[in-house]
């Protein structure tokens, strides 16, 4: 049987967001560890929460699958309000916190029957599914102890899968994954985005989210700093153009001439070109190219630098930190 | 159309799922899994029992005239007492695996996230390990009733009506001991703590509370007092250690019952997962 989700299947929750918070705070004694977090996850996405360690990340998860409970703010999952209708809500939600945890004297498919149990009867009916999807129908009746860390997460992908789920949470889900594994998990996890489902990525790897996801929220401190599509993050970042020409002194002087440009520093691959935060990038860039054209140069690369999410990242929390 | 293809045309029932609760019977898979457990649990009722008979039978059969036949209503009586005590540890040891398992092993926080009610996931312990333990002591049982009728040889044997009474009040005994160590370990999620502390407060500090008698009257709370005043009269000689009257003695073991659920359940409800 095939675990991909049925076309016409009903949903739960017809809204825009799977996953909206309001004010939603956490305090453990003197200690906030989510700050009035207003959260918005788009259905259908795969969606980034990001954030170093310790932000408050798996926290923030932790409330919204009701393993703790939140000092105060409201939740909502796939339209529902938790922890008021949280047996409905998780009826749909398939969830990996922190590292996935079984019984060890049972075998995988054994792990699953159990998890099986809990939820609706049909579950049972989604094990062999589930196994296949993860890779483990060849290994499913060996003991969980003799399982490599691997093999643990691709039985916990399984086993979230037994909700048949419109929400996947995933909190750091590749950790311990060599590079071939994570490949295959990214992989994985735009498979479930191409069959209908949103994905929840709990991650502190910049650089993962930044492969798997449309859009992410920016953690710090429990604050949501910042959330968009990943495309709209890194335009609201620094402008910057990289530059390479017949001349490189001779183009830097004529750039530092320029009053849109607030910097430009000579790197391997060329001119790296920062425009200043109050000027257009079109006009500048047109009124650069003028510049150095005008001056005799050949321009070799002329070119818009896109701001990884990395950078961005680290520019707000920076910005965060120096207002701290 | 063949015949498999029938069957896979049908609709789609709920009947094809097994009508006895599904989170019990996992909760028996993950009991009956644990060979360790398993296999104490069956060292501790059925083999003393078999070992118990079979140096009877060499006893009787070496030297007839000091010692009488393995069987009678005597040495039923005395295996009985051992199968108690003995029983009353491997329920210990079911009743604290079954109530810390899922804490233990870390599965109790992917159990919750299914959704499922946290009262249900702690009920579904009860029954999961009532059954293993009372089978288990029931098995041992079967030993001693069958070889002290068989072995009775000249002895009286013991009765139909004491073997069945004898039944349901190891049944009792055990299931006491379960209940408690089941909701001490689900309120503390230790196993190890909760079998020391109630195989300690079984084998050692009840004994001595119950000798003790200056403490009068209090000695009716003790859940033994209170089994031990609704044994079968034919099973123990002499009258019970605390006199007692019937209704206390139920009093008493309710209580001892109802409050470690009640506490196992609570903290399995407000606990962070």
């Amino acid at each position: 049987m095939s675990i991909g989700r049925q076309a016409n299947r009903r949903t739960e929750g017809s809204g825009a967001f799977v996953v909206e918070t309001s004010r939603l705070r956490k305090r453990f004694g003197d200690r906030v560890a989510v700050d009035d977090v207003d959260l918005r996850v788009p259905r259908g996405s795969a969606f980034g929460y990001l954030g170093p360690n310790g932000a408050g990340k798996t926290t923030l998860i932790r409330m919204l699958l009701g393993l703790t409970g939140a000092t105060s703010g409201t939740m909502h999952l796939l339209g529902r309000p938790v922890p008021a209708e949280r047996t409905a809500a998780l009826a749909r939600v398939g969830a990996i916190v922190e590292e996935p945890r079984f019984h060890g004297h049972l075998t995988g498919r054994e792990n699953l029957t159990v998890i099986a149990a809990a939820r609706e009867p049909e579950a049972h009916d989604r094990i062999e599914g589930a196994l296949t999807r993860a890779g483990l129908s060849q290994r499913a009746d060996e003991l969980v102890k003799r399982y490599s860390l691997g093999m643990r997460q691709r039985l916990g992908v399984a086993r979230s899968l037994l909700a048949d789920p419109e929400l996947l949470i995933l909190d750091e889900p590749t950790n311990g994954l060599d590079p071939a594994g994570m490949h295959e998990f990214r992989d994985m996890i735009r498979g479930f985005v191409a069959e209908g489902r949103t994905v929840l990525l709990s991650s502190h790897l910049l650089d993962e989210v930044e492969k798997i996801c449309d859009a992410v929220a920016i953690v710090d401190r429990g604050r949501v700093v910042m959330q968009g599509s990943i495309a709209d993050l890194a335009r609201g970042g620094e402008q910057t153009i990289l530059i390479a020409t017949s001349d490189e002194d001779r183009a830097l002087t004529l750039l530092t001439e320029s009053r849109a440009v607030a910097s430009a520093v000579a790197e391997a691959e060329g001119i790296r070109v920062r425009l200043r935060p109050d000027v257009e990038a079109e006009p500048a860039a047109d009124d650069i190219g003028r510049r150095l054209v005008l001056g005799g140069l050949a321009i070799r690369r002329f070119e818009p630098a896109r701001a990884s999410l990395e950078q961005r990242f680290l520019e707000i929390t920076s910005r965060l930190e120096e207002a701290a | 159309m063949n015949t498999t293809t029938a069957t896979a045309e049908l609709p789609r029932t709920h009947s094809r799922y097994p009508r006895r609760p599904r989170l019990v019977s996992a909760e028996v898979l993950k009991l009956r899994k644990r060979r360790g457990l398993v296999l104490a649990t069956f060292a501790l009722t059925v083999l003393p029992m078999i070992v118990a008979y079979i140096v009877l039978v060499i006893l009787h059969a070496t030297e007839p005239a000091k010692h009488g036949p393995a069987g009678g209503l005597e040495n039923f009586s005395g295996s009985m007492y051992v199968l108690t005590q003995l029983g009353v540890v491997a329920a210990i040891l079911l009743g604290a695996t079954a109530g810390a398992g899922d804490l233990r092993s870390g599965v109790f926080r992917e159990l919750v996230i299914t959704g499922r009610s946290r009262f249900a996931l702690f009920a579904a312990r009860v029954p999961a390990g009532l059954g293993l333990a009372v089978a288990a002591v029931w098995a041992g049982f079967v030993v001693t009733a069958v070889a002290s009728t068989v072995l009775a040889g000249s002895l009286e044997p013991p009765g139909a009506g004491l073997l069945v009474d004898s039944a349901a009040w190891l049944a009792l005994v055990v299931g006491l001991a379960l209940v408690l160590a089941l909701g001490v370990s689900s309120a503390v999620g230790s196993r190890g703590t909760t079998i020391g502390v109630l195989v300690g407060w079984q084998l050692v500090l009840t004994p001595f509370l119950l000798q003790m008698g200056t403490l009068g009257s209090l000695r009716e709370l003790l859940p033994a007092a209170a089994t031990e005043r609704l044994a079968p009269s034919a099973l123990f000689d002499g009258s019970p250690t605390v006199p007692m009257s019937v209704s206390v003695a139920i009093a008493v073991l309710a209580a001892w019952t109802l409050v470690p659920l009640a506490v196992g359940a609570w903290r399995t409800w407000a606990r962070d997962a």
